[in-house]
């Protein structure tokens, strides 16, 4: 070797200058019957993923629980097969199903292998049209369901999940209700009947497809579930309660023993279409949204009180909240509160450094191209701006904003939104 | 099917590359051949605590997240019994900033002493959140202590004790750094849009560099066979009643580990497994129940866990499991019951190919367990696994003079009865 130029070690290595971030856009189309059809067709393995939302969250539901036992309940018998059967059939096509109710809307999910997707299709059509709720296994499922509840209740991390929203949006609200042990013994069969008829119909459906796939699989969603015999139901529209924050800010739960105390912060904000939507879940990452946050920095990196702590928004259809939580020692709970008021009045009162702007602005558009690979993400990033009645514009608006927007902006965001004595705060943990 | 290439450093790193053009991504995964199995005894918890301090800053770089935030990355490390783990992810028009950020960190730590103070911290209060804060959480120290006497799986991977944690110090650090975290210690998986000749230049410029080191060669005692039934009871306060049964199995290479995993999705995975069927639903004795086994790289545990439902004695409860488990050791599983588990691990499998990081990480990690095509023939070995093969391998496992049992008693159960 003549000459060797040592090695720099020092200096990051020059990143190329990404090109323009290119979003696959999900394709609509429209089922005989009406509901709506979109797909994304993309990505190299044999998958497939077919979504069908329903109106069916729990605000639609005229009393607690109904939504998410209805919703669990698909699977334990139709009017043609018994749990273990349809247990049985998807196990045999290796699929996998998923059901989830959520606030506004409830999703039952297939995830099949593209050759068996014909086979699978059917007990999903079965599921979604016919379920039976037999009375012997909602009483298991209740059952188990409360021991479960009782487990949870031990976990500083649940107790304070659960009673936070209320806080927020009022214990009436279905944003904020605290389920109690005592409602599962209010569900009865006949709910969920009533509660399925009106709420799986094709109005309010709507279908997201996602995988490599080819064309005959959009008739054969419409075969399934584009025909003009399964009938489109009345709903009542339901009533609404009025968002009742709690008028103290502070509160305490006292969970004797704990060796850990759970933190919830946070307040009721605007929804993802308001203009401040974007501005705002940037501030958010500067804050608690990634690794390198302020509050991971100070709070785990620099003080060590917690394995972890982070901050979220979170978008409903008539609200959104913002929230911080964590789990610290219980000897060094009020200091870990004293730093995370710090951070907060910090965001509010000094300008954010140029330098923790650009890495928050370059991570989060790397993590923005993360959250688009593949088709099962391209599907959800779809889901989450559909859901809200928002268009792609909007994730255009987001790539626009973390280029443009200024530290100055930032704290006009954050003088606007986090005042310290507009936060509600709840401690879940022993007494001291 | 994950095609790739390999190739070996002249210091003994060794690298794999997979190639996947649909994403604008690429994964870099390291696998750094050190678990809690490595430990000594009297100071374990180590190789994870380990893994806290490799983000405390290199000799070069004083900030690795930072670093690769700064790049539009993100990352994350894993520690067990058997291996260390980091794994990160970057648009693959900055690889080259994975490459500057592994490389420094495996020439030298900063060796801070504020990292190692504060991180002690951090992992004291993980090891509350995740193991004593929690019900039912220390029944992951308390299994493994009563499954295992001679091997070093008898501790979990976060520590025996806090106090083990709370008294590390950086002579320690620096000792497990020089013995372990070496090239020739280590395999480098990279995947995503990335070609070969761009990951083998990087490594030239990146990783050559650095010295070979001495790793030691494993020698961990291996198990005496256990002869006699074992058993524990706790009691804490927790609401519910709950069992653990752990039998001694296979190693993760084993053809018994493919048996077992079948034989845990046929008796517990999903509405239509055998023991969800009876014990949860006909007979009601459980509210909960699974069957799973370690999936650990020496010989390990296949565990039946379940909450009881009330009413219902610990006694009872473990001789409707043990009924259970009888059936399948005098009569093979019905051929239909072997085909879903096996249609559902092979659906598992390609789901699980969809992500390039779970590409890489499992290319790295079957790289260690006998070679990185070994990834590829996970369903041929599953499918492999014949009725009359998992009976044999049943019998040989399900046995109560190997397995231990621990009672996990409600503390206000036991106080009203």
């Amino acid at each position: 070797m003549e000459t060797e130029v040592k090695l720099d070690r020092t200096t990051m290595p020059v990143f190329g200058k990404e090109a323009n971030i290119d979003i696959v856009h999900a394709q609509e189309g429209k089922l005989p019957n009406g509901i709506p059809l979109y797909s994304v067709n993309a990505g190299t393995q044999d998958v497939i993923k077919v979504e069908m939302i329903f109106n069916a969250g729990a605000t639609q539901q005229n009393k607690p629980l109904i939504a998410d036992t209805a919703n669990s309940m698909l699977e334990e018998g139709t009017t043609k097969h018994n749990s273990e059967e349809i247990a049985s059939m998807l196990d045999y096509y290796g699929a996998f199903l998923e059901v989830a109710a959520y606030h506004d809307y409830a999703a039952v999910t297939v995830y099949s292998l593209g050759k068996h997707v014909a086979k699978v299709l059917p007990i999903l059509e079965e599921l979604v049209k016919e379920p039976s709720f037999p009375q012997q296994e909602l009483d298991v499922y209740l059952t188990n369901k409360k021991q479960r509840f009782l487990v949870e209740d031990k976990k500083v991390r649940a107790v304070a999940a659960r009673n936070f929203p209320a806080l927020l949006f009022g214990d009436a609200h279905p944003y904020g209700h605290v389920t109690k042990i005592e409602e599962y013994d209010t569900v009865k069969q006949a709910d969920l009947q009533s509660f399925h008829k009106t709420n799986y119909s094709p109005n309010g459906c709507a279908i997201i497809v996602s995988g490599k796939f080819k064309e005959p699989l959009m008739n054969m969603i419409g075969d399934h579930f584009g025909g003009s015999t399964w009938k489109a139901q009345q709903t009542e529209a339901s009533k609404k309660v009025d968002i009742t924050p709690s008028a103290e800010k502070k509160h305490f739960m006292a969970k004797e023993k704990a060796l850990q105390c759970a933190i919830r912060m946070g307040k009721p904000l605007f929804l993802k279409s308001h203009p401040d939507a974007i501005p705002f879940q940037i501030l958010n990452i500067i804050l608690g949204g990634y690794f390198g946050s302020r509050l991971m920095s100070n709070i785990r990196e620099d003080k060590g009180y917690t394995y972890g702590i982070g901050s979220g928004v979170v978008f409903m259809k008539d609200a959104g909240y913002f929230q911080i939580s964590s789990e610290v020692g219980s000897d060094v709970c009020d200091k870990a509160l004293i730093e995370i008021y710090k951070e907060l009045d910090r965001l509010c009162t000094e300008p954010i450094p140029q330098a923790e702007l650009q890495l928050v602005k370059n991570y989060a558009r790397g993590n923005f191209l993360r959250s688009m690979d593949g088709p099962f993400s391209l599907a959800e990033r779809f889901k989450h701006i559909w859901l809200h009645g928002l268009d792609y514009s909007y994730y255009e608006k987001y790539v626009s904003t973390l280029a443009e927007i200024t530290s100055a902006q930032l704290m006009d965001v954050a003088k606007k939104y986090l005042q310290k004595d507009s936060i509600y705060e709840l401690v879940v943990g022993a007494k001291k | 099917m994950i095609q790739f290439e390999r190739f070996t450093l002249a210091n003994g790193l060794k690298v794999i590359v997979h190639r996947d053009t649909s994403t604008p991504m690429a994964c870099v995964n390291i696998l750094y051949n050190v678990g809690a199995r490595d430990e000594d005894p009297e100071k374990t918890g180590f190789a994870h605590l380990f893994e806290h301090l490799m983000f405390g800053g290199s000799i070069n770089i004083p900030d690795f997240d930072n670093a690769l935030q700064q790049a539009g990355g993100e990352n994350n490390a894993f520690t067990n019994n058997d291996i260390t783990n980091y794994y990160l992810s970057l648009p693959a028009t900055n690889l080259e900033v994975a490459f500057w950020l592994e490389s420094d960190r495996m020439l030298s730590l900063a060796f801070s002493d504020k990292s190692l103070e504060v991180q002690r911290s951090v992992v004291i209060e993980e090891y509350k959140q995740s193991y004593l804060n929690q019900p039912y959480g220390d029944v992951w120290i308390e299994l493994p202590k009563l499954a295992y006497k001679t091997h070093p799986y008898m501790w979990p991977t976060i520590g025996k004790e806090i106090d083990h944690i709370k008294h590390a110090v950086m002579p320690d650090v620096k000792g497990f750094f020089h013995k372990f975290y070496c090239p020739n210690n280590a395999i480098l998986a990279v995947s995503g849009n990335v070609t070969v000749e761009q990951v083998k230049a990087l490594c030239e410029k990146w990783f050559a560099p650095i010295p070979a080191g001495n790793p030691p060669l494993r020698k961990l005692p291996a198990e005496q066979k256990q002869t006699q039934s074992r058993k524990l009871v706790l009691e804490r306060d927790v609401p519910v009643d709950a069992i653990y049964k752990a039998y001694h199995m296979g190693a993760r290479m084993d053809q018994s580990f493919y048996a077992m995993e079948l034989l845990a999705d046929v008796l517990t995975d999903g509405n239509a497994s055998r023991m969800y069927v009876e014990l949860v639903k006909n007979k009601k004795m459980f509210s909960e129940i699974s069957a799973f086994t370690m999936e650990s790289f020496d010989p390990g545990l296949f565990i039946i866990s379940g909450k009881l439902s009330e009413g219902v004695t610990l006694e009872a409860a473990d001789e409707a499991i043990q009924e259970e488990l009888k059936k399948v050791v005098l009569a093979q599983v019905k051929k239909e019951e072997l085909e879903k588990a096996k249609n559902k691990t092979e659906s598992q499998l390609i789901f699980s190919e969809i992500s390039i990081l779970n590409k890489a990480m499992n290319l790295a990690i079957f790289e260690l367990l006998g070679g990185a095509e070994e990834a590829n023939k996970e369903t041929e070995k599953f499918n492999k696994v014949s009725e009359v093969d998992l009976l044999v391998e049943a019998s040989r496992v399900i046995n109560e003079n190997n397995c231990s049992t621990l009672y996990y008693r409600s503390k206000n159960k036991a106080n009203g009865n």
